[in-house]
């Protein structure tokens, strides 16, 4: 790493992307083909396609990233899913966003509306998540508006790719789903803030994923209908909701299908609870004591 | 992650008129992992006597062991129930003498007199301890128990009032708790009777 | 195991099943001087001769009736450097007890401690009995209690009891004079003349000792109170119990009275 000396204050440049003052450019992942066949400078002027920040001055800017990160340190705790099956994606999360042990809300929505025909899931960083996938939403609409077409699920899921790595090991904390349906029919990509992207049928994210894998492996056919597929996410989720303590709140399920997503349920697991395993009243065992007669 | 989060644990005890109450979550777990609903925290060591024990489920366990111990040996030699003030200064003389390497233990005790006068105190993990008029909590939902008691908690209520208060102080407090929760069990005490119940919560 | 021929416990068992080591112990305390102890209906007496070997001996520095607890007593007959060992054993276990529970030590709990340490004498090697059996009053929850534990180890509950020279003219004499609905002042005034019985020579404030412990449950000896009395007379005594004791106290009147 290079030092450049202005004055009293020292800068820290860091990854190929170093430009003027102190921000941090990602204009590096904007598609260089220029639209409309003219330098997109036009266009670009005045905005920038990809946000840039500010860097902090400080003198030991490695330690001020240290303990920055630690500073936003998301609250880790969900259980999010979603698979593809016969007649398209579906795509469930719990609600609960604690913090340590509190928990700090109930009502979370962790299933972000990119679009009407793509839905990112949340776990790590709320904010990260919810920034990174608005972004996302603005670059998709923008590839839209380019190209008169919709962006594929794979494309999409990339550009956030891209974008991510460009940013990884400075503390963002990104576990999402891409789900969505595009020309090719239903997609499904993992996408992390490593900057590991992965294709798949089936995938579950969160400190509750192990036990809804557990009941989404058990009871997963392609060929289920979307009833039984609302019905296998639900409980998935809820089971997680069940075993880990840091998920909970309400189960929401989502489906994509060819015409867009739609919401099929929203159910409060605490209730879910009971409706899964009703409260049977405890058979009273009658033992009446009984003179044990001398052996 | 403290060692007394580990297993995750709510407990609170309340004074009643003539009587009181001591619930507790019926979780077990470890860290965020729950790994049973049907746990027991809270122990009867006679008919008017009861001790919770927050924290670290293995210790609670050998320690309850070790009160039990103490406590039947008591019982046959000198022929009495223990006064729960006595008990408390037993718990803390035997939680102190591990001052060193204690038990990862919060107690709540909660007793009847023999003038049924109740009786509520809990103490730290070396033996410390606080006696209150109106109610003591521990465990990893102490913050939220803190705030619902002081809100819910009136003096001298009677028997089935204080029965609606602590289970409503209980299970509100857990559900701002990752670690405890999954059901609550309530032991209401009155000079008459032992009232135990199962309380319904959420399973999230 | 060079020692272990000395080491084995000196009460062995005779032949004939007896532990003569007890039985020598028991007549030392025998010899001693007499010490009696008498249960009222709401209160306990103890007392006990205090003969000195000679006139020369300051008798103020003498105490043969000394306190445990606060609200429990005791006296021996025997020998009175075997009974300082005990009374310092049955003070500490009655303090650990008082610091393991926050209260008094119950006069059962404490008596069966000190019986426990005066048994464990009898069957520990290189150690002998205690030359001493002991009184003990004390009142608490369960009321006024009195105990005799003797060098063996083994105590007893008594309404009232004996020890020490004349045990057994006193014990008769004790018999005769006891009723269930015992008052205080009659009980001091049965200890006395119980003590007098046998007595050789005068009898006075100066060569007896007395203990008293009532509902107040604060055990109050002679040579405590003296100094209470001794003042008293100048000043108006005014506590209730003080007041009962200081009258006992004008010991030399009251045993004029009987002195035939």
């Amino acid at each position: 790493m290079r030092m450049v000396e202005e004055g009293d204050r020292k800068l820290y440049p860091f990854r190929p992307y170093v430009c003027d003052g102190m921000k941090l450019d990602t204009s590096g992942l904007e598609s260089t083909a220029p639209v409309f066949g003219i330098g997109n400078e036009f266009l670009s002027s005045g905005f920038q396609m990809t946000p840039s920040f500010q860097l902090p001055s400080a003198t030991d800017f490695e330690g001020f990233q240290k303990e920055a990160i630690q500073m936003v340190k998301p609250a880790k705790g969900t259980t999010t899913l979603a698979f593809i099956f016969k007649h398209g994606v579906m795509v469930a999360a719990d609600s609960r966003a604690s913090m340590g042990g509190y928990i700090s809300s109930q009502s979370v929505k962790k299933i972000i509306e990119i679009n009407p025909y793509m839905l990112g899931t949340m776990a790590g960083g709320a904010a990260d998540c919810q920034f990174w996938h608005r972004n996302l939403g603005i670059k998709c609409r923008l590839h839209e508006l380019a190209n008169k077409r919709r962006i594929t699920v794979t494309g999409a899921s990339k550009l956030l790719a891209n974008i991510l790595y460009s940013y990884r090991g400075m503390g963002l904390s990104v576990g999402t789903m891409i789900a969505g349906w595009d020309e090719t029919g239903p997609g499904l990509y993992y996408v992390d803030s490593e900057g590991g992207r992965l294709k798949g049928m089936r995938f579950s994210v969160g400190s509750g994923s192990p036990y809804a894998y557990g009941v989404l492996d058990n009871g997963y056919r392609y060929d289920m209908t979307i009833e039984e597929a609302a019905e296998l996410a639900r409980r998935a989720i809820y089971h997680a909701t069940f075993r880990d303590g840091a998920s909970g709140g309400v189960a929401s399920v989502y489906y994509v299908g060819s015409e867009g997503w739609k919401k099929l349920s929203g159910d409060d697991v605490g209730e879910l609870h009971y409706k899964y395993y009703p409260v049977v009243p405890a058979a009273s065992v009658e033992h009446e004591m009984v003179e044990v007669g001398a052996a | 992650m403290s060692i007394f989060e580990y297993n995750g644990s709510a407990l609170v005890a309340m004074v009643g008129k003539n009587c009181f109450a001591i619930a507790a979550d019926r979780r077990l777990g470890v860290q965020l992992q729950t790994i049973a609903t049907d746990f027991q925290r809270i122990y009867k060591m006679h008919d008017r006597l009861f001790i919770g024990l927050s924290g670290l489920a293995t210790d609670a366990q050998t320690l309850y062991q070790r009160l039990v111990f103490r406590h039947k040996l008591y019982q046959l030699r000198e022929e009495r129930d223990m006064k729960p003030e006595t008990f408390a200064n037993l718990v803390s003389a035997i939680l102190y003498e591990k001052r060193f390497g204690p038990y990862f233990c919060q107690p709540v005790i909660a007793g009847l007199s023999d003038e049924d006068k109740p009786f509520i105190c809990t103490m730290d993990s070396i033996g410390a301890k606080e006696l209150a008029k109106d109610f003591v909590v521990a465990g990893t939902a102490s913050e939220s128990l803190y705030g619902a008691c002081e809100a819910m908690y009136k003096p001298d209520l009677e028997p089935e009032e204080l029965f609606e208060t602590i289970s409503q102080a209980l299970l509100a407090s857990v559900d701002r708790d990752c670690l405890s929760g999954w059901g609550g069990h309530v032991y209401l005490v009155t000079p008459t009777e032992i009232k135990e119940r199962i309380l319904k919560g959420r399973m999230d | 195991m060079g020692d272990s021929q000395y080491s084995f416990s000196l009460t062995t068992f005779s032949p004939s099943g007896k532990l003569v080591q007890i039985e020598h112990a028991l007549t030392a305390v025998g010899s001693g001087q007499t010490s009696l102890g008498i249960k009222a209906a709401n209160a306990v007496v103890i007392a006990t001769e205090k003969k000195l070997p000679s006139i020369l001996v300051d008798e103020t520095s003498v105490q043969k009736i000394q306190l445990l607890t606060p609200n429990i007593g005791v006296v021996y007959s025997g020998m009175g450097p075997d009974s300082r060992v005990l009374v310092r054993k049955s003070r500490k276990q009655a303090e650990q007890y008082h610091r393991l529970y926050k209260e008094p030590i119950p006069v059962t709990q404490l008596v069966r401690e000190t019986a426990a340490v005066m048994q464990e004498f009898t069957q520990s090697g290189g150690v002998r009995p205690f030359g001493v059996s002991l009184l003990i009053a004390g009142f608490d929850d369960n009321g006024p209690q009195l105990y005799q534990v003797d060098p063996s180890g083994s105590y007893f509950s008594w309404k009232a009891s004996a020890m020490g020279k004349n045990v057994s003219n006193a014990k008769t004499f004790l018999e005769k004079r006891y009723t269930e609905d015992l008052e205080l002042d009659d009980a001091v005034h049965t200890a006395i003349l119980t003590l007098k019985e046998g007595f050789e020579g005068q009898i006075s404030g100066k060569n007896i000792e007395i203990g008293v412990i009532g509902t107040d449950r604060k055990f109050r000896s002679q040579t405590g109170l003296r100094l209470v009395s001794n003042g008293a007379s100048k000043q108006k005594v005014t506590d209730k119990w003080e007041q009962k004791i200081c009258m006992v106290w004008k010991l030399d009147m009251l045993l004029k009275c009987h002195v035939k």
